[in-house]
């Protein structure tokens, strides 16, 4: 029988600082770890214990990329070790978002969207770096992506570098910061801003992920625009300790974060009472 | 099975196993190593404490770590296991060099096992914890804390797993009626040289027609009419004291955690990993980090808790029991043992509660 817990060993490539307390750890596995974009994996430090985080390296890297903000006991230790360090890595756990690859049919088909909405904020993007990237192998080649990026201000945008990448491939980016700041001419303002500073695609799915205050007001604007319920997604942050839906912590209503989540569709989990 | 018999019985297998049973001190049913064949208390009344421990341990090493490797803690009783004959460190808790037999488990806990055994279904340590273990249920009357009885027939063992289960004869209380269970159960009692076993065969779990609506009607009232009201109510007057979660057959939360190895002998373990019992009462249960500190004295390490009130913490108790366990195995995760009344130091009483939810809007 499997040992659900065992890791394997992984070691540090580089250390990028992406912004101010983030950085983007490339790290080599012994074996190759496939996963679905919004799937997550557990990291091992042993002696420090362990957590989640979400995979977001191209579909092509031979590494795997994990960005990580330092903010509590792990996370510190974590921004200590230098390349060459190891660790260790389980996984992938969860569903990821519904998507079709053109060869296969993966956990749901996206519904009715053809196009796509990603609405992040802050770390947010993280999880969906690895599916823009690989847009192509979920959605036909005229459908339509646009993003909405709301970050505190403009170092805080991670991931910058793909950002010319990305728009030239077509993708509409709308980025928006906080509060004014020197330097910055684009928008300023919540996230939510951005739905009424530009007209949202049709027939899309949409794609959320941010801080939980977050999803309070998008989910606000995108029913003051109508947008069907059954196409709005979200990816749901609690804490984990086994990762295969048996520890209880991760539960929300009759779903497990880890197991049946971290991606869930909004009209399934709206009525459950402190799932958003 | 006459009494002579059985003290045979018992003799035979405290030579073989590890024996725990109820045993009646000061007036109470305990769990306890049996030492003396003749303490065993095949008694109506529940033991204090569930079986649960023999099942889900309180703490379990599930690895002994050096730098980023981890490697599963070899089995104590393996004699060619070279670092166990250095050092024989003290047993650990759940740990045993012998078998263990598990004699004169209730029906109510036996109840709990059928939920264990489907939680841990792909989990190594379960699994060979219950190879070593030898299942002994009893009684067909249990007695709960009220003084009320429930009664139990040769019906209801189809649905319940166990290797030997023992009756008292309803005419002639002296004499036992002796039931196998499984291979294990036959090998046992073959050994000993008793025949007279009925056999049982195990047909899975299954509710009769009244319980399986109430958990139906149960699970839709907490899903479908969520009422904030009475967790409101229940949240003035609960502690989250996280007693009912230890009395509880049923509650089976863990965390697992890092933990340095302090033995400076050992050049061979940097620590172990353990997994330990944990509460959804407790105040880290749901938290995680990051977040703005709340307080003064937490500095940089304020955490987000998503159970931030006792309402939404009872709740999440009630509602794994009578919503998320029938939604992912079809049974309830209550057993009706009611030891989590008998606990609590403010009287929340289970039944109470689950009438209130039954009647609500």
């Amino acid at each position: 029988m499997d040992n659900p817990y065992q890791t394997q060993p992984a070691k540090i490539i580089s250390i990028t600082d992406e912004a101010p307390n983030i950085k983007r750890f490339e790290l080599k596995l012994d074996k190759k770890l496939h996963f679905a974009p919004g799937q997550i994996i557990f990291l091992s430090i042993p002696g420090f214990g362990e957590a989640p985080f979400a995979p977001c390296n191209a579909p092509d890297s031979d590494f795997l990329e994990l960005c990580v903000r330092r903010t509590g006991k792990f996370t510190s230790v974590l921004h200590t070790l230098k390349a060459g360090d190891g660790m260790g890595i389980r996984g992938p756990y969860g569903g990821g978002w519904p998507l079709q690859t053109k060869n296969e049919k993966l956990k749901t088909p996206a519904t009715g969207g053809k196009n796509l909405l990603i609405v992040v904020g802050g770390l947010g993007l993280v999880p969906l770096r690895n599916l823009i990237w690989g847009k192509d192998e979920y959605f036909s080649s005229d459908a339509k992506v646009q993003i909405f990026y709301g970050a505190k201000n403009p170092d805080e945008f991670l991931f910058k570098k793909d950002f010319n990448k990305w728009k030239k491939q077509g993708i509409d980016l709308q980025l928006t910061i906080d509060k004014e700041c020197p330097g910055w001419a684009e928008c300023v303002g919540e996230v939510t801003i951005l739905f009424d500073k530009n007209p949202i695609i049709k027939n899309a799915s949409a794609f959320l992920c941010g801080p939980p205050v977050m999803y309070k007001f998008v989910l606000q604007k995108l029913a003051e625009k109508k947008f069907p319920e059954e196409n709005i997604y979200m990816s749901l942050e609690r804490r984990m300790h086994c990762g295969i839906g048996v520890c209880q912590h991760c539960a929300v209503g009759s779903f497990y974060t880890c197991k049946n989540g971290p991606v869930f569709r909004y009209d399934e989990i709206k009525n459950i009472p402190g799932a958003i | 099975m006459d009494q002579k018999e059985f003290s045979k019985f018992v003799l035979h297998l405290l030579a073989d196993y590890r024996v725990y049973s109820p045993q009646e001190e000061n007036n109470q049913i305990i769990i306890a190593k049996l030492v003396d064949s003749e303490k065993v208390a095949l008694d109506k009344r529940l033991p204090f404490y569930p079986w649960k421990n023999f099942f889900v341990p309180d703490c379990e090493t599930l690895f002994e770590y050096q730098g980023i490797m981890l490697e599963k803690p070899p089995a104590v009783s393996n004699p060619q296991n070279e670092r166990r004959k250095k050092f024989l460190p003290p047993l650990a808790k759940g740990q045993t060099r012998k078998k263990i037999a598990l004699l004169g488990i209730n029906i109510l806990d036996l109840r709990a096992i059928l939920l264990y055994d489907l939680v841990f279904a792909l989990d190594p340590y379960y699994q060979a914890r219950q190879q070593n273990a030898l299942v002994i249920g009893h009684g067909f009357e249990a007695e709960l804390p009220d003084g009320s009885i429930r009664k139990f027939s040769q019906d209801d063992l189809e649905h319940l797993r166990f290797d030997i289960f023992l009756a008292e004869q309803p005419k002639e209380r002296k004499q036992l009626l002796v039931f196998a269970g499984s291979e294990k159960g036959r090998r046992v009692l073959d050994e000993f040289g008793y025949r007279g076993y009925q056999n049982i065969e195990f047909a899975g779990h299954k509710y009769s027609k009244e319980w399986e609506e109430k958990m139906n009607l149960w699970r839709d009232k907490l899903k479908n009419h969520h009422n904030q009201k009475i967790w409101d109510e229940l949240g003035k007057i609960c502690l989250e004291c996280g007693k009912c979660t230890i009395a509880c057959p049923t509650c089976f939360c863990f965390r697992i955690d890092d933990t340095p190895s302090l033995d400076l002998r050992s050049r061979e373990i940097d620590g172990k990993r353990q997994r330990c019992w944990d509460s959804c009462y407790y105040q880290e249960f749901s938290e995680v980090a990051g977040g703005p500190a709340r307080h003064a004295s937490q500095g940089d390490a304020g955490g987000h808790k998503f159970l931030n009130t006792t309402a939404s913490k009872i709740h999440f108790w009630y509602f794994h029991k009578f919503g998320r366990i029938p939604d992912e195995y079809n049974m309830m995760g209550c057993v009706g043992c009611h030891r989590c009344h008998t606990v609590c130091p403010v009287d929340i009483n289970i039944q109470k509660v689950m009438e209130e939810i039954e009647n609500s809007q």
